[in-house]
């Protein structure tokens, strides 16, 4: 069978959202360590931990030696740029997605690992959106 | 030497003092800017206020290509992320993170930050070192804890006392560093005898730590 073990770290709305999508066709565990932002999941249906995931023995407890895919999706960038390197470097996971608030810090993340930067996002919208501006 | 010591309150002052003599050049960076103040008029030295994560202003503070970077914060990952930033994107050639969980030392290492200090993990070898070992006087590890230095205390009832270094056979385990006798210090070769009441530094691998340091325990 495919292995489609996800984790993501960190239960805030871009956490929730994708665990609650990715659920249809992945087992996934969310983790975080705020009992009331795991409480918030709503309809989610997978497997929750409550705990820092910068620890490596809860990350075991958790899968991490059999994930496909990480996601840490913390709401902050350094805890998620050492998951990241955790993850990659030691546990080998093929997969790893982090974001990134600050956009800059991508270049100190190895190049394996998926950056997601909303301000990026943004401004690559913005640009493609000018781009298509009706000229007057 | 070009040091760089990157946020912290008491342990930037303390690092700062330190290393703040005319042969360092010394480049202090710090989020806050009441401990900027501080730690500037404390050290009468310049004190940037800047995010230790950020690369343009650890350039701005003149921070590129330091000998030693130091990341003190409280933050263990903001640290981490410190370190990475300074060695990879502004050429400091060496980096130390100080960290609060004493998990993260070895973790840290693995992940290539040159040296990671935890009051806490070096109290637990402090402790470990200390209770492990009797009639221990003092003993420090080195090189990530590869290297085992111990000074034992020669008590009269032990096997050791009125033989040779020869006898007691343990060149395969380390080395006899000095004999300390009657406040003198004495380097050993095979033929010295071993007296109740000297102290033995011994200079040897944690492999062999256990072994060498109970041929010196053992009783008469």
């Amino acid at each position: 069978m495919e292995n489609t073990n996800t984790i993501i770290i960190g239960a805030g709305r871009l956490g929730g959202t994708i665990a609650r999508s990715l659920n249809k066709t992945a087992n996934v565990v969310v983790v975080d360590r705020n009992k009331e932002k795991i409480g918030r999941l709503g309809d989610f249906s997978g497997f929750v931990a409550v705990g820092d995931a910068t620890d490596r023995a809860l990350l075991e407890k958790n899968g991490i030696k059999t994930a496909y895919r990480v996601i840490a999706v913390t709401d902050d960038d350094n805890t998620n740029i050492f998951l990241a390197d955790l993850c990659t470097n030691i546990y080998h996971v093929p997969q790893v997605y982090v974001r990134l608030k600050d956009s800059r810090k991508r270049a100190i993340v190895d190049e394996r690992v998926n950056c997601i930067c909303p301000f990026d996002l943004s401004l690559t919208e913005f640009e493609s959106a000018r781009e298509n501006e009706v000229k007057e | 030497m070009k040091v760089v010591i990157a946020d912290g309150f008491h342990e930037a002052d303390y690092i700062i003092s330190l290393f703040n003599t005319k042969l360092n050049d010394l480049v202090v960076i710090n989020e806050d800017e009441d401990v900027c103040r501080y730690l500037s008029s404390s050290n009468d030295i310049p004190v940037m206020k800047g995010r230790c994560t950020r690369a343009s202003d650890l350039k701005e503070a003149g921070a590129e290509n330091c000998d030693i970077f130091i990341a003190l914060s409280e933050d263990d990952y903001k640290n981490y992320v410190a370190c990475k930033t300074a060695k990879m994107l502004i050429g400091a050639k060496r980096c130390i993170a100080m960290v609060i969980n004493p998990k993260n030392v070895q973790i840290f290492k693995e992940l290539g930050i040159d040296s990671a200090v935890s009051a806490t993990y070096l109290l637990g070898e402090q402790v470990r070192n200390l209770t492990s070992i009797e009639n221990m006087v003092n003993s420090l590890s080195l090189e990530d804890e590869q290297i085992f230095i111990a000074e034992i205390r020669i008590s009269e009832d032990l096997d050791v006392v009125g033989k040779t270094l020869r006898e007691i056979n343990v060149s395969e385990l380390g080395t006899i560093a000095s004999i300390t006798r009657d406040g003198k210090t004495l380097i050993p070769n095979g033929h010295s005898i071993i007296e109740a009441g000297d102290k033995v530094l011994i200079v040897t691998t944690v492999e062999n730590r256990d072994q060498i340091v109970s041929e010196f325990q053992r009783k008469k």
